[in-house]
């Protein structure tokens, strides 16, 4: 009987073994769709966190535009939000339309399970930086919905007890702050980030700033053993050896020792504003200003796409609602609504975004701020950069080291594509 | 079997009749055994045989509308693997885990089981509820306690121990003690469960041992090393069998406390796996899966040699 049962097993196996093999073509389309098709009936829409809860609000405004349509809008928690798509992509059985993370958009992109942008949406009306988020091996997948971008937040109190008047224009002036904030009370003068997953987003801005990419120009080899690299891990290092940056994640957030004056400075993105204020900082003590630059001053853009899947049974309607997403006043609204920014450059000209100074620091670095490729395998890649950054921050290593360390690691993993 | 009885007795004529009862017995045996059989095939051997083909694919996330246009690549994904920086890593901090942290569990299961059998007589039933609460209760709960106790900041060791002019380590982000907070933690979860399983091994211990030893002028101590120990020899092994199963797929205590930091010093086997799992590798995924099932396989086998009873 044993004997039997295992016998089965293998040949179960063998057979499925057999089954196996790789067409030369991967699967997915990869030319621009046209869709046509009347404006009605019904479709789903996936949103997350915060985006997930008020989305319905512009749902609503849709409904009332278009009549005869449909939009149900499902939140879905970020935490669970990749593995939900993944299975409905595999098993085919998908919403319409979904919020997508710009950092997934090449892995959902490969597998074929999104309908690629109609020729009809016009790339120029959004930043570029979020644009390239949506463009895997070529072809746009999704359109930009809204952006952040990192920006220097700092303590105007303790830089004017340090001397510094003015924000500082590039890496050395931060770190005089960051040293005088230290020397006038401040426990640490910035906070960067290591041991943490997503760390590479704060050190991003330090490679691109020196000039590194993270693939060649023909998007197929890995460049991240660069002078670039080593410079930029360099000057992530000094901040650490000379103690100005904490070496581990703390009990406390971030925003509070902000607050209190224990932390002078950190990079992060506009969503820390609110959580700034609601930890008690004074609105006089602190400002937001666009990052330092070395030969550049280019930040990191984050934020969400919106896709539609192809496997949709109502594309037309879609592809309408995402349009409508897009309109200037709609992406105005939803600022007002969400706080998420305009991810279509001339939302930022209606008055609800042009008055507030704060915001305008947002926009300007967004005119200068990049994403990392949209290659599937990019979340991956990422985790060998964290990796990486942590072993030189605190691990000691040597930042040649690390670059090759990286390079070889990106390399065994692959672009994917 | 009542056929065969008969038959036996010469009392039932012709052998047809006994050939359908047995048939009619054999249906009747298999359809009670079919739902389990049918459960067990789709839902267990059915995905541990995929998981097993899978192992010997590039099967990758971008591949799952179509799982079956993948190469085979024979051995490369065990190679991948073994070769790892990251796998090494992992698997010395799963090694250190179980081999301080089983026997560490163990002790103190014993100690508790003894300790609550013989010694503690008054508010027994709130000690055996005390210990064997860290097992029923959620591992998020756990975490949120363990961070407040085990913080650098913000800690309550670490805030008792500057009453008295200390600077308390980093428990979970200092490199070098971040695995042994966890191993304590972990002791701590899982202490009321062998304490269970030792206190019924040491009632089942008879009682005249322990009466015949005392005549012999065993003191407590020799009672305990030459009575108590070799009768819990059963006991012992499933103890260990069962830590060791759970222990070497170490992954909820730096899931919820240190996502495998600092410096990877509290990555474990299941959680590389998972985290290649997430990064849809998942060819690679099941071949470190089967690894770390091989190793669970070992070490089984290990406790029966070391528990083998002795007569």
């Amino acid at each position: 009987m044993k004997r039997k049962a295992l016998l089965a097993a293998v040949a179960a196996a063998v057979l499925l073994m057999a089954a196996c093999g790789r067409d030369e073509e991967p699967a997915g389309t990869s030319q621009p769709s046209e869709v046509s098709g009347p404006v009605e009936g019904e479709i789903t829409v996936w949103a997350m966190g915060t985006e997930g809860e008020y989305l319905h609000v512009l749902a609503e405004d849709f409904m009332a535009e278009y009549p005869g349509t449909t939009v149900t809008v499902t939140p879905v928690p970020w935490d669970a939000a990749h593995d939900r798509i993944v299975n409905a992509i595999a098993a085919g059985e998908v919403p319409d339309v979904s919020q997508i993370g710009t950092t997934w958009m090449g892995e959902f992109g490969a597998m074929g399970g999104l309908d690629p942008v109609p020729s009809s949406i016009d790339p120029g009306q959004f930043f570029q930086g979020a644009w390239e988020t949506t463009v895997v091996d070529g072809v746009s997948y999704g359109v930009p919905w809204y952006v952040s971008a990192h920006v220097l937040y700092y303590r105007t109190d303790l830089a004017e007890a340090a001397g510094v008047d003015s924000p500082p224009a590039n890496w050395d002036e931060l770190r005089n702050l960051a040293e005088g904030a230290k020397a006038n009370g401040a426990q640490y003068g910035i906070n960067l980030e290591t041991g943490v997953s997503g760390a590479w987003q704060t050190w991003v801005t330090f490679f691109w700033q020196q000039g590194g990419e993270f693939l060649d120009p023909d998007g197929e080899t890995f460049t991240l053993d660069s002078p670039a690299c080593v410079a930029a891990l360099g000057l992530y290092k000094e901040f650490f050896d000379a103690g100005l940056s904490p070496d581990s994640p703390s009990d406390v957030p971030v925003e509070t020792r902000f607050a209190d004056g224990q932390v002078a400075s950190f990079i992060s993105g506009p969503w820390m504003m609110g959580i700034v204020e609601n930890a008690g900082a004074e609105p006089d003590t602190w400002t937001v200003t666009h990052l330092p630059a070395e030969q550049s001053g280019t930040s990191f853009v984050g934020g969400a796409n919106l896709s539609v899947f192809a496997d949709s049974d109502n594309k037309p309607l879609a592809w309408a609602f995402i349009e409508y997403l897009s309109e200037p006043e709609v992406q105005a609204k939803w600022y007002e609504t969400a706080s998420a920014l305009p991810a279509v450059q001339a939302a930022w000209d209606e008055p609800a975004l042009a008055t507030d100074p704060r915001v305008a620091v947002f926009g300007e670095q967004l005119q200068d701020a990049k994403a990392p490729p949209a290659i599937p395998t990019w979340e991956q890649v990422a985790a060998v950069i964290d990796d990486q950054i942590e072993q030189v921050a605190v691990g000691g290593a040597a930042p040649e080291e690390a670059c090759q360390e990286m390079q070889a690691g990106a390399e065994s993993i692959g672009t994917g594509l | 079997m009542i056929a065969s009885l008969y038959r036996r007795a010469g009392r039932l004529p012709g052998s047809r009749p006994a050939r359908a009862g047995q048939r009619h017995e054999g249906l009747v045996g298999w359809s009670f055994a079919l739902p389990f059989m049918v459960f067990f095939t789709v839902f267990m051997a059915g995905p541990i045989v995929a998981a097993l083909v899978t192992s010997f694919t590039d099967l990758r996330v971008t591949d799952i509308r179509d799982p079956l246009n993948v190469n085979l690549v024979g051995v490369d994904n065990y190679l991948d693997v073994l070769r790892s920086n990251v796998f090494h890593k992992a698997a010395t901090n799963t090694v250190i885990f179980v081999l301080v942290g089983i026997p560490l569990t163990m002790a103190l299961g014993l100690l508790a089981a003894v300790g609550l059998n013989s010694g503690i007589v008054k508010f027994r039933t709130v000690f055996r509820v005390g210990y064997y609460t860290p097992v029923v209760t959620s591992i998020a709960a756990v975490a949120v306690v363990w961070r407040m106790l085990l913080g650098a900041e913000v800690g309550l060791i670490n805030g008792i121990l500057s009453g008295f002019g200390i600077t308390g380590p980093r428990w979970l982000t200092d490199p070098s003690l971040a695995l042994g907070s966890l191993i304590v933690m972990a002791a701590w979860r899982n202490l009321g469960f062998l304490m269970i399983i030792f206190l019924a091994g040491l009632q089942a211990i008879p009682r005249h041992l322990y009466e015949a030893a005392e005549v012999d002028g065993a003191g407590r101590w020799h009672q305990f090393w030459k009575v108590t120990l070799p009768m819990l020899r059963p006991t012992m092994l499933f103890a260990a069998v069962i830590t060791g199963i759970g222990y070497l797929q170490f992954f909820e205590e730096p899931f919820v406390m240190t996502q495998g930091g600092p410096l990877n010093s509290t990555l474990s086997v299941a959680y590389h796996a998972y985290n290649q799992f997430s990064f849809g590798n998942y060819g690679y995924t099941a071949a470190v899966a089967y690894l770390l099932f091989v190793a669970i396989a070992l070490l089984t086998l290990f406790w029966f040699k070391l528990f083998r009873p002795n007569t």
